[in-house]
């Protein structure tokens, strides 16, 4: 198998979600103010989670091997 | 010639995370959380005490002395080729197993880890419906467990994968298979077992969680859409703790001595939290089984190198990464999905699945839906359906709203974990804000927190633990072993076996109940001189449903 050859900076770049090809500017303008004011809902999630110590959390959270 | 398919059941045994945060301590507290909460979870003991296993020994041992024996000697076990007529319930990794009455699953802790076992079920849907009942089970537990927590202390659970730091543990799904299929997967054509692996690894991009960065010595990444794949060290092989392989050939069938049954332990996916990314995981292997089952196998679908593959898919949330196929061509994953899907749809349409996955035409439809949204990057209304989207767009959403923070972040890594964590976690406050598309209903999750499927023999064993929970000696998947008032002083058993999964259902079984009587006529009525009740016709051969798991 041949993995195609990409830098770290194209990583980053293709990690990050491209627009959506929607039918028209207005429409994906308008599905995109959607779903801004959906993933606020997680906004206030985000921000009790960071509210916390994570490094603390993440030291808690350390695991056995499960299956 | 293949055996007749059989209905594509499904169960599924799936681990959570779990710790205690607040104590500062050098050990985990993985077992002291577990404990805590299934002490809540309400159900009947299994009855399988394992000999040098106990609650008082726990205590004394805590909980790491006894790990690395058992992790070990557990997977030389099933290597040694003994493991189908052994019962997973017989070891001793495994503590405080209870079956639920109210909807015949079951939960306990296994290697530390709450463990919660869904009931048998025939529907992708029903599969959905009963994986949130279950987590909504646990979170009750939980709440309840952390109401006893001293302050500055709390129990999580989070319904991912991996820590981070190198530790797995499993979600495991179980499908009904022909003994025919299942020799054929291990035993006798390769091909099939690599068709298996190869649309397994390419459906990490409906099936992943999605995670931050690597670990088990997995070569660096930003973010990957599963959260298992760096835990993928061979191809096949039984063992699930060490060396994990993407197809697992544990062969523990559940199903009695029913010679000519089989079930697909799968130990390859991810913990989903989106329905429609647990009903494509589900459904959709349903009909892949149904077309190995009926040798509907296309070799120009198999990947040269499955575990390549999977490391390179994982990493490629653009989905644009390749891998060869063993004919040379080279597939985005994506690719991939679609030439399963095509095969999958000319399979269906020539009837391939009819009496076997229950509306295998809408499964089909949803993952078609769900591939052209991918194919036009529609990542918004992705969101919506797949965990591994929606989690890059949270995770995308806090490093733009903090410029601060880099992927490198433990706050970005705490917000991984964070997105399962069954308290507070970021997907039920996306749930609770309507971003997530439904694909059951609310009612038919809650009739799942205190009702049985009705078309497995899951209905007849919550009803047998309800009709008599004092009289329960032991109890597993397919069997039920009562302690009854003997004609002396000492007491009898009597056990029930319900070694056929297609059986037992409520239109089957609900007669027994409905008279009313002692546990002793019930048992009478439901297996008269040890054999179950008659049956309706079947779907898969028109027999009856029990004739049907033992006639193929």
């Amino acid at each position: 198998m041949r993995l195609r050859d990409r830098s770290e900076d194209d990583d980053l770049r293709q990690a990050t979600p491209r627009p959506s090809e929607g039918p028209g500017a207005d429409s994906l303008a308008q599905a995109r103010q959607r779903a801004d004011e959906l993933l606020r809902a997680a906004d206030e999630a985000i921000r009790r989670a960071l509210s916390t110590d994570s490094q603390r959390f993440l030291q808690a959270n350390r695991q056995q091997g499960g299956q | 010639m293949p055996a007749p398919n059989l209905p594509k059941l499904c169960g599924a045994d799936i681990e959570l995370g779990n710790f205690v945060l607040g104590p500062e301590r050098f050990r985990t507290t993985c077992y002291e959380a577990a404990r805590a909460v299934l002490r809540r979870i309400e159900g009947i003991s299994s009855g399988w005490a394992a000999p040098s296993w106990t609650e008082n020994s726990a205590r004394g041992w805590g909980a790491s002395a006894w790990r690395p024996a058992s992790q070990t000697s557990l997977d030389s076990y099933y290597d040694s080729g003994r493991s189908r007529s052994y019962r997973w319930s017989e070891y001793y990794q495994e503590w405080g197993r209870k079956f639920l009455p109210a909807n015949g699953g079951c939960a306990y802790i296994d290697l530390d880890h709450l463990e919660l076992c869904l009931p048998e079920v025939l529907s992708a849907w029903d599969h959905v419906a009963a994986w949130h009942a279950m987590l909504r089970i646990a979170r009750r537990a939980l709440e309840e467990a952390n109401r006893e927590q001293p302050p500055g202390r709390r129990i999580c659970l989070l319904v991912n994968n991996s820590d981070g730091r190198g530790n797995s543990y499993g979600s495991h799904l179980n499908f009904l298979l022909t003994r025919h299929a299942w020799d054929s997967i291990f035993d006798r054509k390769l091909h099939h077992l690599l068709f298996l692996a190869s649309y397994q690894v390419s459906s990490v991009i409906l099936t992943g969680q999605g995670k931050v960065g690597a670990e088990n010595g997995a070569p660096p990444a930003r973010f990957q859409l599963s959260q298992r794949a760096d835990f993928f060290e061979v191809l096949f092989g039984s063992q699930t703790t060490h060396r994990r392989p993407i197809v697992n050939s544990r062969d523990e069938p559940l199903c009695g001595f029913l010679p000519a049954a089989a079930r697909l332990h799968v130990i390859f996916f991810d913990n989903t939290l989106s329905p429609m990314a647990c009903l494509l995981k589900v459904g959709v292997m349903q009909i892949l089984l149904a077309m190995l089952e009926a040798e509907r196998v296309r070799p120009d679908l198999i990947l040269d190198d499955p575990l390549e593959a999977l490391a390179c898919f994982s990493r490629d949330p653009a989905l644009q990464a390749r891998a060869r196929m063993v004919t040379g061509a080279e597939y985005t994953a994506l690719e991939l999905q679609w030439r399963f899907l095509e095969e999958a749809r000319r399979f269906a349409d020539q009837g391939g699945c009819e009496g076997v996955v229950p509306r295998a035409a809408e499964i089909l439809s949803h993952w078609e839906d769900t591939l052209g949204r991918l194919e036009k990057r529609d990542w918004d209304s992705l969101a919506r359906r797949l965990d591994w989207v929606l989690k890059l767009l949270l995770v995308e959403r806090a490093l733009q709203q903090r410029p601060r923070l880099d992927w490198d972040a433990p706050e970005i890594k705490h917000l991984d974990h964070a997105y399962s964590d069954l308290a507070e976690g970021l997907y039920w406050s996306c749930e609770a804000g309507g971003l997530i598309e439904p694909v059951v209903g609310a009612a038919e999750i809650e009739r799942f927190l205190c009702e049985p499927p009705e078309d497995t023999r899951a209905w007849t064993r919550a009803m047998l633990l309800r009709s008599a929970p004092e009289a329960v000696e032991s109890v597993d998947w397919d069997r039920i072993c009562f302690r009854v008032r003997g004609p002396h002083y000492w007491p009898h058993y009597r056990t029930i076996y319900l070694d056929n999964p297609l059986g037992w259902t409520r239109r089957t079984s609900q007669p027994a109940f409905s008279q009313g009587g002692k546990l002793t006529d019930v048992l009478d009525a439901l297996a008269p001189g040890g054999q179950p009740p008659a049956a309706p016709a079947s779907r898969a051969t028109g027999g009856t449903a029990h004739e049907t798991a033992r006639s193929v």
